[in-house]
C-alpha cells in the first residue's frame, strides 16, 4: 500500500483536507454512520471503513438503520447481557460488519465467543496489555479448530490464512494497527503511527500533508525494520518458539508474564491443524482490513 | 382373531427391531444450569447432585456443549437443574440456544421471582410455542403442600407462561390425584400434554417412591383418569422406567390413540452437569460418571451408555425375573424398567457383582 488509509475523526474540515484519501472514519455512535457516509462523500475521500466507537456494551446500542454492505468495525468495551442482544441479531447478521472487544477483560473472551457462534464476526484486540494467555489459547482454538459452525474471530483467522513462516506477519493490520498500512489523525490533523499512540498523544507528522511522504518517514521504516532491534540486543523474544508469528509484540509485557510465548508457541500449532484439516470450515466472508 | 393392543403396539415397533427403542436415539440431553433449588419435592431424583457447593454452569461451557450437540447434528435440547431459572443468565441462555437453532425444554418447579417473570415474558413472547417448551413439575397442593408464597408464585408463573408450559407430574404415592392438572390446564391455556414420572428408587438417598411391586397399581390409577383425558384432550406422555407389562392390552390400546408412541424404556436421559459430568440420569449419577470432554460425539456418548446398560442387565435382565427372557425385552420394546432400580439392588446386597458393576456403584457405597 502506496499511502496508508487515514483512520480519521468525523471531523468535516479535516476530511476536506484529506480529499483523495482512503479513510477509515471514526464515529462515536452508531447513529452517526449516515451522517459519517455523507461526510466522506462530500470531502472526495474514498471510504476505507466506518469504525464505530461505543462506549456503550453491543447489547445497549440503538442500532438504526445502516445501509447494506458498508464496511463497519464496531468496538465496544463488552457484548452486554445475551437477552438486550438477542433482538439485534438477525439485524446485525445481514451487515458488512466486524465486532472488536478488548482481550484485557475477562468476560470479553466468553463474549467473543457467543458472537461468534451466532454468526458475527468479531475480533480480539489487546488494550491495556494485561492477557490471560490461557484464555485467550482457548478462544484461539475455539476460533480454528470447532467444527460447528460459526463466524471468524481475528486475529486467529488472519493469522491461519496468512502464516508463512518465512514472511513478516502484519496481523495487527485487522485491528488497524500496522503503520505501513493505517495512519492514525486526531482532530487537528497530528498523525500517529497506531491506535495506543495516538491515544498517548505520540505524533509522527503535523499534518496530513506530511503523509504524502509517510513511507519515507524514519518513524514509519525504523517500526518496519523494529523486529531487527531483538537480535541486536540479543533480547528473549529472538528465541522465543512463537517468535515466527509474535514477532515481539508483547515484549513489553514479557518480565511480568512469560505467557506469550506459550500462546504463540501454541498458535503456530494451531495454524498447523486448522490448515491440515480435511474440509476447514468455510466462514461468511465480511470485509477484513 | 381379533388383534390385541400389545400385538398393535408390536406391529408398530418391531420393524424398529434391534435399534434398542427403550434407549432412544433422538435422546434428548439435559444440561443442569445450576445444582440450586428453591423447593423440595418428596421424591426429588436430583439429590444426589444437589449437596455440596452450589454450581453454576459457565458460558463456556454451554457454548462448547451447544456446538458439541451442534456438531453431532442435534437440535433439540433440555434446561433443568436444580431449578434451571435460578441461574442469573438462564433467560440468556434460553435465548442463545434458541438463536443457535435448538428447541429448548426448560425443566421448572415454576418458582420464580417477579422481576425474572416480566423479563421471561418480555423477551420469550415472540417465541413459538414449538420452539420453547417450560415443562413444570407440579405438586398436588393438597398431598404435596407447599407454602402460600411458593403456591402463588406457580400460580403467577403458569398465568404469565401457561402457553409455553407442558404440565409435568411424578408420581409418587399410590392415592396420586391428578384432577388439579386439567383444572390448571384450562385455566391457564397451557399445552395439551401431560408428563408422567413414576417416582423410581434414587441409589443412595431416601426419597419417597413407587415400589417395584406397585407399579401395576399406579398404571390402573392413571387409567382411572381416562376421562379426565379424554373431555379434556389431554395426552398422556409417559416418562422413562414404565414397564409394558403392566398396562392392559385395552391401557395400552387407549394411550395409543394419542400423538406419538408411548414409551416403555429408560433413558438414558444423558445428564451434563454444571462441572461437564455426564451421566446416565440423576440417579446413576454416581453409577461411572465421565467427564463430557472424554467424548467427541453424541454417537460416543450413547455408546457409552449402551456399554454400560448391557453390563448391568447381563446381570439382571430387568427389574421383574419375568424380564429375563422376555420377547417384549428381546424386541426392544420394553426396557424391563428402570436401571436405577436394578443399581438400587447392587447397591443394597453384598458385594458379589462383576468388578466393572462393584466399580461403578463404589460411589454410591462410599457416600453410604
Ligand atoms: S421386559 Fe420385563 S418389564 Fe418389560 S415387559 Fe418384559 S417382563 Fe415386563
Ligand atoms: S435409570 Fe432409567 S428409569 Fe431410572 S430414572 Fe434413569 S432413565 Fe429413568
Amino acid at each position: 500500500m502506496e499511502f496508508p488509509v487515514i483512520v480519521s475523526p468525523d471531523n468535516e474540515d479535516l476530511l476536506e483536507k484529506l480529499t483523495g484519501r482512503r479513510v477509515a472514519l471514526r464515529v462515536g455512535r452508531w447513529d452517526r454512520i449516515a451522517a459519517g457516509l455523507e461526510m466522506v462523500r462530500k470531502s472526495g475521500c474514498s471510504l476505507f471503513c466506518i469504525i464505530v466507537e461505543s462506549d456503550r456494551p453491543v447489547a445497549d446500542i440503538d442500532f438504526g438503520d445502516c445501509p447494506a454492505g458498508v464496511p463497519l468495525a464496531l468496538m465496544a468495551p463488552s457484548t452486554g447481557r445475551f437477552r438486550s442482544l438477542a433482538r439485534h441479531l438477525d439485524m446485525l447478521r445481514t451487515l458488512n460488519l466486524r465486532v472488536y472487544l478488548p482481550w484485557d477483560s475477562a468476560e470479553n473472551l466468553p463474549g467473543l465467543r457467543i458472537l461468534s457462534s451466532v454468526g458475527i464476526n468479531c475480533c480480539a484486540y489487546s488494550e491495556t496489555g494485561l492477557t490471560d494467555w490461557e484464555a485467550l489459547a482457548d478462544l484461539a482454538t475455539y476460533a480454528l479448530l470447532e467444527r460447528a459452525p460459526h463466524a471468524a474471530i481475528e486475529p486467529f483467522a488472519y493469522i491461519a490464512s496468512n502464516y508463512n513462516p518465512s514472511e513478516y506477519l502484519h496481523w495487527g493490520r485487522v485491528m488497524f494497527d500496522d503503520p505501513t498500512c493505517f495512519a492514525h489523525s486526531d482532530e487537528a490533523g497530528r498523525v500517529a503511527l497506531s491506535r495506543s499512540e495516538l491515544a498517548r498523544g505520540c505524533f509522527v507528522a503535523r499534518s496530513p500533508r506530511e503523509i504524502s511522504a509517510w513511507p519515507e518517514l524514519p518513524e514509519v521504516r525504523d517500526r518496519k525494520l523494529s523486529w531487527k532491534r531483538f537480535f541486536a540486543e540479543n533480547h528473549p523474544c529472538a528465541s522465543c518458539p512463537g517468535w515466527k508469528i509474535c514477532l515481539g509484540k508483547f515484549s513489553a509485557g514479557l518480565a511480568q508474564n512469560g505467557g506469550c510465548a506459550t500462546f504463540f508457541e501454541e498458535m503456530i500449532d494451531l495454524v498447523h491443524r486448522y490448515r491440515a484439516m480435511p474440509a476447514p470450515r468455510r466462514e461468511v466472508e465480511i470485509w477484513r482490513p | 382373531m381379533a388383534v390385541t393392543a400389545i400385538q398393535l403396539c408390536l406391529a408398530v415397533l418391531l420393524p424398529l427391531r434391534g435399534k434398542a427403542l427403550f434407549a432412544r436415539n433422538d435422546t434428548m440431553p439435559n444440561i443442569l444450569l445450576t445444582t440450586l433449588c428453591n423447593r423440595s419435592c418428596p421424591y426429588c431424583f436430583a439429590g444426589n447432585e444437589m449437596p455440596g457447593p452450589a454450581n453454576l454452569i459457565s458460558r463456556e461451557n454451554l457454548i462448547y456443549i451447544a456446538d458439541f450437540l451442534l456438531a453431532s447434528g442435534q437440535r433439540h435440547i433440555s434446561l433443568l437443574g436444580g431449578e434451571p431459572t435460578l441461574h442469573p443468565e438462564c433467560l440468556d441462555f434460553i435465548l442463545y440456544l434458541l438463536d443457535r437453532g435448538f428447541n429448548v425444554t426448560v425443566f421448572t418447579n415454576g418458582i420464580l421471582g417477579q422481576c425474572d417473570l416480566d423479563e421471561f415474558k418480555r423477551h420469550l413472547a415472540g417465541v413459538s410455542v414449538e420452539r420453547l417448551d417450560f415443562v413444570c413439575n407440579l405438586n398436588n397442593p393438597i398431598q404435596t403442600p407447599a407454602s402460600a408464597q411458593e403456591s402463588e408464585k406457580v400460580h403467577t408463573f403458569l398465568e404469565t407462561m401457561g402457553p409455553w408450559t407442558t404440565p409435568g407430574f411424578n408420581i409418587y404415592r399410590l392415592d396420586f390425584s391428578l384432577d388439579f392438572l386439567f383444572d390448571y390446564i384450562g385455566r391457564y391455556g397451557m399445552k395439551r400434554r401431560l408428563r408422567l414420572g413414576i417416582a423410581h428408587p434414587v441409589p443412595g438417598s431416601r426419597t419417597d417412591f413407587i415400589q417395584t411391586g406397585e407399579i401395576r397399581e399406579v398404571v390402573s390409577r392413571l387409567y382411572s383418569y381416562r376421562r379426565f383425558f379424554d373431555r379434556f384432550r389431554v395426552s398422556p406422555g409417559l416418562d422413562c422406567g414404565f414397564p409394558i407389562c403392566k398396562f392392559s392390552d385395552e391401557e395400552l390400546g387407549w394411550l395409543h390413540r394419542f400423538p406419538g408412541n408411548p414409551f416403555f424404556g429408560c433413558g438414558p436421559a444423558i445428564d451434563i452437569s454444571p462441572d461437564m459430568s455426564v451421566y446416565h440420569c440423576f440417579p446413576l449419577s454416581k453409577y461411572h460418571r465421565k467427564s463430557l470432554f472424554e467424548f467427541d460425539s453424541m454417537a460416543r456418548l450413547r455408546e457409552h451408555f449402551r456399554t454400560i446398560r448391557s453390563a448391568i442387565q447381563a446381570e439382571i435382565a430387568g427389574i421383574y425375573d419375568e424380564c429375563d427372557g422376555c420377547q417384549r425385552r428381546e424386541d426392544g420394546v420394553c426396557s424391563g424398567g428402570g436401571l436405577c432400580r436394578i443399581v438400587g439392588r447392587f447397591v443394597d446386597e453384598a458385594p458379589i457383582r462383576l468388578a466393572e458393576i462393584e466399580d461403578g456403584i463404589s460411589g454410591y457405597r462410599i457416600s453410604g
